[in-house]
């Protein structure tokens, strides 16, 4: 709410509305993640179990498989979905995406160097992605910058894309060299929730703890930005400077959010675009209504995911481009594209 | 090549004064050899124009590729004396040698060509057809496409068709719903191809799910498509690539006049004389063509398709559309590719498509980024 009040802008009623709403669907879907399963423990087990009966076996399940799962769908979600909208917002662009521009694809690449060169830790992996995601939007933005093509939406996704290609085709170079490498990167590069525990969850805090307080910082400036750099100017701001954290807090959300789950992609597009259709283009409103809306498309496919051909799992990334390359193909298709 | 009417007119002219000078007459345009004859009777005479720089780079790039093959059938985990090849070729010289470069390199090194050629033929007509030297159909999700039915042909989705028919149907499925999402605005400029881009992604998911549904074995077996490599080779898709080569570059030949007047805005080449929607269609037909059928080989290898009509281009002159340059350019990518591939992490072997997006792809961000970017294929 620190945001708000220091806009001087009150959140408004419908604001209020979406918000309720989506909050009650989360935790719907929440709720849901812990229910469902591929195993033997079905939702009548689990809820028996959650309303006070013992069962050891759906106690385990629960509490050290599907509780460590959904919470970190929510805090992945929120970070893609937040970085997303910030990315949109200082690049003016919609279709800045953070898996379409490089981010994600730059901080996979440096886990996969970092793992090829001998690194195992946690903390050493949440860095160096958060470094490589830091790099990828560098490279990206300040190409597309000096070349003058970042006027261009389109533009800007060809050269994501292009590099995004090149670092995929990098990484998987790398993989080709060390065996061990490989086998422990495969099931993280897909991108999936699975297996993932509370002690990875812990380890992100700080880094997304220095993100919020740089996005609560940077909000209003960058709502003065989308006036254009003139305006933002006039108004007391240093547009480079603003540029600059926002590019720091998404590296950190992306660098975080890919350590725990691998890249996935076009979250980040299509939970920014779903807000902006709710709440109008205020990036001041849109920042919050990704905060529902990103964990629940992420743990929705997380659910689908598991469900769909259970035993085995699909990669969480297959879902999300499934239902994001529509989302895409509307925006570019759209007669005349927003630029924000 | 093209006739030239006035050309042939003259000659007819003066042939009727009775000053049978031949060609000696007429010279040429500046650049160009002019090829003429005047069949004897009342037939009409001819002339052929051949653009000399175009020439020059076919015998150029034909030479490089005949080079880069020396050195692939030579060249590998056991090395051969360049000397011991051609004799190995035909039969003769040691039996591990004969082995080697009959059993082993050749029927890749024709197989790299064969794709190599269709990827870059195909990817130079898509480019004159949007436009748009980015548009190939590595980039608008065609190669994709393909690559998911193949694949589902593989881990056998209850279909029991080949995977050379599989690819072709998932390469006319992308180009058809890439073409109908641009269908508003027309296949200029760049949104067209992000709604191809968006395309190849939905078709790489499906390929991911299809690969995630079946056994391990199973997925190993579909893998090479994936990422895009030589060693695979499904039996009789190469034979189809070879068949369907020669017929889609003749028709890419029959096709060069047009394609060159394609260029122009549509009004222009409609005032010319081309009917434009019709050669569109088949200018795409023969594209989709090529790409599925090479992908059945070799997976989605897509970039070559960008690089072999760019390095065409660059050494051809600029009046005409490429088509030949093309394919021997992509043919010389792709052997030279997989010959890297081969040798320089050996033993272990890198796929030839992670190779050709290495190089392809800081080459792509130059063109897309350079300040002065000319559009037009």
């Amino acid at each position: 709410m620190l945001a708000m009040q220091h806009s001087g802008l009150l959140p408004d009623r419908r604001l209020y509305r979406a918000m309720a709403g989506l909050s009650v669907l989360l935790v719907l879907v929440c709720l849901a993640s812990l229910l469902l399963g591929a195993g033997d423990v079905g939702p009548a087990r689990a809820w028996a179990m959650l309303i006070g009966q013992s069962d050891p076996e759906a106690r385990f399940v629960l509490e050290s498989l599907r509780l460590p799962r959904t919470l970190v769908g929510l805090v992945v979600g929120m970070a893609l979905g937040v970085a997303g909208a910030l990315l949109q917002a200082v690049t003016r662009n919609p279709l800045a995406e953070p898996g379409l521009l490089g981010v994600s694809a730059g901080a996979a690449f440096a886990v996969a160097l970092a793992l090829v060169l001998g690194a195992t830790a946690t903390t050493m992996r949440i860095g160096v992605a958060q470094f490589g995601a830091m790099a990828g939007c560098l490279c990206v933005l300040g190409v597309a910058r000096v070349s003058g093509a970042g006027n261009d939406p389109v533009r800007l996704v060809l050269a994501g894309a292009a590099l995004t290609g090149l670092l995929l085709s990098l990484t998987s170079l790398l993989l080709l060299f060390d065996q061990r490498a490989a086998d422990e990167i495969r099931f993280w590069i897909v991108g999936s929730l699975a297996g993932r525990r509370l002690e990875h969850l812990v380890a992100l805090m700080p880094s997304l703890l220095v993100a919020v307080a740089l996005i609560l910082a940077v909000a209003r400036p960058l709502a003065a930005l989308s006036l254009g750099e003139r305006v933002a100017s006039g108004l007391g701001h240093r547009p480079g400077l603003i540029r600059l954290l926002v590019i720091v807090a998404v590296a950190l959300l992306v660098g975080a959010a890919t350590a725990t789950a691998g890249p996935i992609a076009f979250v980040g597009l299509v939970v920014p675009f779903a807000a902006r259709a709710l709440a109008g283009p205020d990036i001041r409103r849109t920042l919050w209504l990704c905060l529902p809306l990103g964990p629940l498309m992420v743990i929705t496919a997380d659910i689908i995911s598991r469900l769909l051909v259970a035993p085995s799992e699909l990669p969480l990334g297959v879902l999300t481009a499934l239902c994001g390359a529509p989302v895409l193909v509307a925006v570019v298709r759209a007669r005349r594209m927003s630029t924000l | 090549m093209r006739c030239e009417a006035p050309v042939e007119s003259q000659v007819r002219q003066r042939a009727a004064e009775g000053r049978d000078d031949g060609e000696a007459g007429i010279a040429a345009p500046a650049g160009h050899w002019r090829l003429a004859w005047l069949p004897p009777g009342d037939a009409v005479p001819c002339s052929l124009l051949i653009d000399r720089r175009a020439f020059t780079a076919c015998l150029l790039l034909l030479a490089a590729l005949m080079a880069a093959s020396l050195a692939y059938l030579a060249m590998g985990s056991s090395g051969l004396a360049p000397r011991a090849v051609l004799p190995a070729l035909v039969g003769r010289g040691e039996m591990m040698a004969v082995f080697l470069v009959q059993e082993l390199r050749l029927p890749r090194l024709v197989a790299a060509c064969l794709t190599g050629a269709a990827f870059g033929v195909a990817g130079c007509l898509m480019q004159t057809l949007a436009r748009n030297r980015l548009a190939t159909p590595g980039i608008i999700g065609i190669d994709n496409g393909a690559t998911a039915f193949a694949v589902a042909s593989v881990v056998g989705l209850g279909v029991s068709l080949a995977p050379p028919a599989m690819a072709l149907a998932g390469a006319a499925t992308a180009a058809a719903i890439t073409f109908g999402l641009a269908a508003g605005g027309g296949t200029r400029g760049y949104r067209f191809i992000i709604a191809g881009i968006g395309v190849g992604a939905v078709f790489g998911a499906i390929t991911q799910l299809l690969l995630a549904k079946v056994a391990i074995d199973t997925a190993n077996a579909a893998y090479p498509w994936t990422v895009g490599s030589l060693n695979a080779r499904p039996a009789g898709a190469v034979t189809l690539l070879a068949i369907g080569l020669a017929v889609g570059l003749a028709a890419a030949l029959g096709l060069t006049r047009s394609l060159s007047l394609l260029r122009f805005s549509d009004a222009v080449a409609t005032t010319l004389g081309i009917h434009v929607a019709r050669r569109r269609w088949q200018v795409l037909v023969v594209s989709v063509l090529l790409t599925g059928l090479a992908v059945a080989v070799a997976g989605p290898v897509g970039l070559v398709g960008l690089i072999g009509p760019e390095i065409a281009r660059s050494l051809s002159s600029p009046r005409g559309v490429p088509v030949v340059a093309s394919a021997l350019a992509g043919a010389l990518v792709m052997v030279l590719a997989d010959l890297a591939g081969r040798v320089l992490l050996a033993p272990i072997e890198i796929p030839v498509g992670i190779v050709t997006s290495v190089v392809g792809g800081p080459w792509l961000l130059w063109i897309l980024l350079r300040p002065a970017s000319r559009n037009l294929a």
